[in-house]
């Protein structure tokens, strides 16, 4: 029997395969090459990028919950300017397409680094991050409001020159509204979902694990909610859509692609494991050949 | 990599002991660096602990912790001939001072267990070295026999129940008002130690080393979750990569 394929295209985008490490998850690449070449990857979503260097939230800003953990990082990053020039070019020699995560107060700020981002050349695709639970101004609050998102994509769109993905809150009571927003705005693709808020107190100090208070739940723990919210998105949308929420084997990725995902990304399990994204990719190819299934879109979405 | 259980025993209360042998850069170790290990399957526990190295040897490495939750009260269970999922060595270490410098180590609590490769690198090449180790209570106390064979040994605790009691900065000052001087000062412990003890000499010409623990995830710089404030207070400093050593005027403690 002929070896299974792997590839993906998605919103103009050629992958050799469906996985591809989060953004937040992963740096700019550069940790994880220590421990694989990363043109094994189907591509890398960037840590996110801002107009401004930020430095983040105090810490704790990461903490262990059962099954996940919750991070309060705060979209700490050097700046789109730094990014460009010193971070994106570095990762572009890798040969694995780009996806820059790109997040902001204003409208004004999603703009203007989308705009330099796109001016670089060197992003394959944007994954617009309006649904970042852990700052004060921007990120979530442009992911929560339909309306609101709409216009937001709107505007990013007329400046963005590669394929672009919003990221979507799973913190709103209908995430279906969300997606047909950001459609309605002009997105090329969707991913979601992106973490839950959460909080964890320490009993005995009588007060919040995170300096932060709250912050986001990833891992297995939110796997389920993720799957239910992918195969919701995917029964309303036409755009296609990439799925993330807890994957940690070939199996988990298998899921969301029933779900309707066209690709998947890891975050979570690459601090578990640093091999857990070629190790995916691995387990993915062992069940197509297991099951007879030569391309993955005989299974997307197959469970109506 | 996966490493084998060799020994494990309790040194003090919630305190243990494990070494550990198998294929690892034993060779390649730096005092002040850590290992990230893996809890259970590591779906239930997401993230792996971060452990200093607290002795190497050429087949085994040795690393003391507290069992201070449900991670390290799983890594204090395991049996002799258990297999650990293991990544590191990770960080940058405590670096080597010159030949014949005169160095004072200041350990707290479960900052002792570092110090200890630290010492032993180090003792060969020093002039002379002076340790001050702090702890609660003498039920507390770990690593002061192998302490006292590298040089000379000053233990306080909170309580006054082994050695003097106070704590580890008015050791050094009465150390100090006895004579001793010291170029290099390496230090682990609480927040607070390290921030009295940079105070203390903050007028002194000497070159201060502190290393740093913090909640981690990933341990190879990736996350940006274990950071650190540079000593301006403009930037962030990763632990996992740029530490967990750090020049003590680099960051601000």
């Amino acid at each position: 029997m002929s070896y299974p394929d792997l590839s993906v295209k998605i919103a103009g985008l050629h992958l050799r395969n469906p996985v591809i490490p989060a953004s937040g998850c992963f740096g700019f690449g550069r940790e994880y090459a220590q421990f694989y070449p990363l043109n094994q990857l189907g591509a890398v979503a960037v840590k996110a990028t801002t107009l401004k260097p930020r430095i983040g939230n105090p810490t704790p800003r990461v903490t262990e919950v059962c099954g996940g953990m919750l991070n309060a990082i705060g979209l700490a990053n050097p700046g789109v300017d730094y990014v460009v020039r010193y971070e994106l070019p570095w990762l572009a020699n890798q040969d694995v397409p780009i996806i820059v995560n790109v997040a902001g107060e204003t409208k004004a700020e999603y703009v203007e680094v989308v705009r330099r981002v796109c001016a670089s050349g060197l992003a394959a695709a944007i994954e617009l991050n309006v649904s970042c639970p852990n700052v004060a101004a921007g990120g979530m609050t442009f992911g929560v409001d339909p309306n609101i998102l709409q216009d937001l994509v709107a505007a990013v769109k007329e400046v963005c020159t590669v394929p672009l993905f919003v990221k979507l809150s799973p913190n709103v009571t209908d995430i279906r509204e969300s997606a047909l927003a950001a459609q309605a705005g002009g997105a090329d693709g969707l991913t979601l979902i992106n973490t839950l808020l959460g909080m964890q107190i320490d009993i005995y100090r009588r007060r919040p694990v995170l300096a932060n208070k709250t912050g986001g739940l990833s891992g297995p723990a939110i796997k389920p909610i993720a799957v239910r919210m992918v195969y919701e998105v995917a029964s309303v949308v036409d755009i296609p859509i990439i799925g993330m929420g807890g994957i940690f084997t070939g199996e988990d990725a298998v899921e969301f692609i029933m779900a309707g995902a066209s690709a998947v990304m890891v975050g979570t399990a690459n601090f578990t494991n640093p091999l857990a994204c070629p190790q995916i990719i691995g387990e993915i190819e062992e069940f197509m050949r297991k099951q007879g299934i030569r391309s993955l879109v005989e299974i997307r979405g197959c469970i109506g | 990599m996966l490493l084998r259980v060799k020994d494990i025993a309790n040194l003090a209360p919630d305190i243990w002991q494990i070494t550990l042998s198998g294929d690892f850069p034993y060779k390649t170790v730096k005092p002040g660096q850590f290992i990230m290990i893996r809890i259970g399957s590591g779906k239930e526990h997401v993230l792996r602990r971060p452990i200093s190295i607290a002795a190497v040897t050429e087949q085994s490495l040795t690393i003391v912790l507290r069992v201070v939750g449900r991670g390290t009260k799983w890594l204090s269970e395991r049996c002799i001939g258990d297999l650990l999922d293991v990544l590191g060595p990770l960080g940058r270490g405590f670096p080597s001072p010159p030949q014949d410098a005169k160095v004072l180590i200041v350990g707290g609590g479960l900052g002792v267990p570092p110090l200890w490769l630290l010492g032993e690198t180090i003792q060969a090449e020093a002039d002379e070295v002076d340790v001050v180790l702090g702890f609660r209570s003498q039920r507390d106390c770990i690593l002061t026999d192998e302490f006292s064979r590298l040089g000379h040994l000053v233990v306080t605790t909170d309580d006054g129940s082994f050695g003097i009691k106070g704590n580890v900065i008015e050791a050094v000052d009465s150390l100090r008002r006895s004579g001793h001087s010291w170029e290099y000062v390496y230090a682990c412990g609480p927040l607070p130690m390290l921030r009295n003890l940079k105070r203390y000499f903050s007028n002194q010409d000497v070159k201060g080393y502190v290393s740093l623990e913090e909640h981690m995830a990933c341990g190879v710089g990736a996350c940006h979750g274990c950071v650190c404030l540079s000593e301006d207070r403009s930037l962030t400093r990763r632990i996992c990569v740029n530490g967990p050593v750090f020049p003590w005027n680099e960051v601000c403690l």
